[in-house]
């Protein structure tokens, strides 16, 4: 009897103090600033409820080219992390004043992979000479490989954070990296079924994806809401000519107008959201889910 | 024995010059021994605070004196420049983390140091009034440095051109004050933080201008090369960081060759400190690691050796004039020689006339000691202030 008791006194103490420690983690919760949606997803998924997951850029902006004011920047100071997507992502890096020893750059593991291109700006400076500023393609996520890199990235970082959540974030990782894995084995499969067929998109955000998934993808410069000038109309005509694209690629359904003239010239549209921003219904995961429906669409397309 | 007092009290009144002269010359020889030693004691404590506080210190090959003086206590005898590399070196072995210092400007006579926000943390500096800096052109004051420059959160100041004399420089920016930090009784309480990257922007590394000029777009767009977009060489920099051209504000090269002044290096561990030690080891390397707490100790070694020397000069003023006071009462005991016969002719014992010179002794010594308190307590406050200038500057 008495061993009983003593066991019993054990059991409550135990199960008293886990009480209080999973207390103390939730009264803490860490405090992360994302700075767009597929990390701010990421990290929602591997920390679960032990964070707060906050995406500065407002719901309607593009988190690439939003910039934080002063009270955001004061805002992202006091988090515990910020997780920056890197490869020229956050332009307003260099503009603000933020903790270095808190800036996670998701995508450093990669950073020889980048895609560079030479969109650049030329000017001079007195005696310096003339100089330019590289550009970088920065979605990098919509490659998903790169995606599951960016999502380990996340997860070490936690763990510096709160050794004593390893155990959750790694298994959590696991289960993130798998569905990311779904979707790259799935998007390999439907481009292995048409190698090289063209393809046209209507903004220059979907490199790492061509590049990645051997897509013979060439870009416009178009917004989904905005009819583009008879000019841009006449330079797509020359380029359909060399490159006989089926399917143009949008990051949100164009306007009626736009889809009906490119119907005219045997062009479909399909939405390929790079989902930077929070969507309205569902997540990063269902998006993209759709986003490769739409494309194994494309390519079912003759 | 209280009119021995009495009469002692009413002789040094009537002699007042003679006793005034006495009581300053015997405060001032003790107030000056006891002085040195509050400002030395000020000096080691206000040093081996700092230096306890800061685990490593790498910055360019040298004297370790100068780095520590210079990245600790902000001194004005300045730092050769590091790469913004080795930050980001110190970071890649994962042993510690970096706090990068660039110390090399002064605005209005107090240091200007660009540091990263971690640094804030690291030395538990909190605003009492407003905010940290937040943007490019943003900059928060040390407790002394806004009373020194009578400014606060909302106020500008100008950041000194680096050279007067260099036409093509850059020119000062107008920094904006985000807040005022609690005092901390450190050398951050005489600084003007900026963000690193601001630092830059007033070294020349980075910049804003109007918008550049763009020609017509050529003729195999819109799929081609975009257009070129070119500016002359006229430009006009922006000198005020404001939110209207934030965005024009931009740095040229590879940000890893930037300067910086020094790097503070947090070890998670000490088996971190030491691996991290032990990468700084190749004498033909251009940066050196250097324990602040050592150096410190070294100097102060130094200092209180000076310290001691100073004292065996004390001593020997102090007992040279300790014997000229002797001379001078021995021979006012002589001029007073009818007076004491007085004395003894109205009756008073041989002893009563020693106890009265004992008790004017006895009352100037007093009032000696009172005067060399009171200087010592109004000096107090400016001991670490005595220290930073004859120690550190």
């Amino acid at each position: 009897m008495p061993t009983f008791r003593i066991l019993s006194f054990v059991i409550t103490l135990f199960a008293a103090a886990s009480a209080w420690g999973a207390s103390a983690i939730a009264e803490h919760k860490l405090k992360i600033v994302a700075s767009n949606y597929p990390l701010a997803y990421f990290a929602e998924r591997l920390a679960g409820s032990w964070a707060t997951v906050t995406l500065p850029a407002p719901a309607d902006a593009d988190p690439a080219y939003w910039r934080p004011d002063a009270k955001a920047v004061g805002a992202m100071q006091k988090a515990d992390l910020i997780l920056l997507n890197g490869a020229d992502y956050e332009k307003w890096l260099a503009h603000v004043a933020l903790p270095r020893l808190k800036l996670v750059d998701t995508s450093a593991g990669f950073r020889d992979r980048f895609i560079r291109f030479e969109n650049a700006t030329v000017h001079s400076h007195g005696p310096a000479g003339q100089h330019s500023h590289e550009g970088i393609a920065f979605t990098t996520w919509l490659d998903f490989e790169q995606a599951a890199q960016q999502a380990e990235a996340v997860a070490k970082a936690l763990i510096a954070r709160r050794p004593e959540l390893k155990t959750a974030v790694l298994d959590a990782l696991k289960a993130l990296q798998a569905d990311l894995a779904g979707l790259d084995s799935e998007v390999k499969r439907i481009t292995a079924a048409r190698p090289g067929l063209p393809l046209m998109a209507s903004h220059p955000v979907y490199q790492y994806l061509a590049r990645h998934y051997g897509l013979n993808l060439r870009s416009v410069h178009w917004e989904p809401g905005e009819m583009p000038p008879e000019t841009e109309w006449t330079g797509l005509d020359k380029t359909l000519a060399r490159h006989p694209a089926k399917t143009m690629l949008w990051e949100a359904r164009p306007a009626a107008e736009i889809a009906d003239r490119l119907n005219t010239r045997g062009v479909a549209s399909a939405v390929f959201d790079p989902c930077a921003n929070r969507p309205e219904s569902g997540d990063f995961l269902a998006v993209m889910k759709q986003n490769v429906e739409n494309l194994k669409m494309s390519f079912q397309r003759r | 024995m209280r009119h021995d007092f009495y009469l002692a009290w009413r002789y040094l009144r009537h002699h007042r010059t003679r006793t005034l002269i006495l009581v300053l010359c015997l405060s001032l020889i003790a107030a000056l021994p006891l002085g040195l030693h509050r400002v030395l004691d000020a000096g080691e404590y206000w040093m081996t605070r700092r230096a306890e506080a800061t685990p490593l210190l790498v910055g360019a090959r040298g004297s370790s004196v100068d780095l520590t003086l210079g990245a600790l206590y902000f001194s004005e005898a300045g730092m050769p420049a590091i790469r913004m590399q080795e930050a980001d070196r110190i970071a890649a072995t994962g042993w510690a983390d970096p706090l990068p210092i660039y110390a090399r400007y002064r605005v209005q006579g107090q240091p200007l140091i660009g540091v990263t926000l971690d640094y804030f943390d690291f030395r538990r500096l909190a605003p009492a009034q407003g905010g940290l800096p937040a943007i490019l052109g943003d900059c928060v004051l040390g407790a002394d440095a806004a009373e020194r420059l009578g400014l606060g959160p909302g106020d500008t100041l100008a950041s000194s051109s680096g050279n007067a004399f260099d036409l093509a420089g850059t020119y000062p920016l107008k920094l904006h004050v985000t807040g005022v930090l609690a005092k901390a009784h450190s050398p951050d309480d005489h600084a003007v933080f900026v963000d690193l990257q601001t630092a830059w922007v007033i070294d020349g590394l980075g910049h804003g201008h109007s918008e550049t000029q763009i020609p017509a777009a050529q003729a195999d767009s819109p799929f081609g090369a975009a257009a070129v977009r070119r500016a002359d060489a006229g430009l006009l920099s922006y000198t005020e960081i404001t939110p209207e051209n934030l965005g024009s504000f931009h740095f040229h090269g590879d940000p890893a060759t930037y300067p910086i002044s020094a790097v503070i290096a947090l070890p998670h561990d000490a088996r971190a400190a030491t691996l991290l030690r032990g990468r700084y080891l190749d004498d033909k390397s251009e940066t050196e690691i250097v324990r602040p707490l050592d150096v410190t100790h070294g100097l102060l070694q130094n200092i209180f050796r000076v310290g001691a020397l100073f004292d065996g000069i004390l001593l020997l003023v102090g007992a040279i004039a300790f014997l000229l006071v002797a001379l001078v009462f021995a021979l006012s005991l002589r001029l007073r020689q009818r007076e004491i016969e007085t004395i003894y002719l109205l009756g008073c014992a041989r002893l009563a006339v020693m106890r009265l010179l004992f008790a004017e002794i006895l009352l100037i010594a007093l009032f000696a000691g009172a005067v060399c308190a009171a200087v010592l307590a109004a000096a107090a406050p400016y001991a670490s202030d005595l220290a930073r200038h004859f120690i550190l500057s």
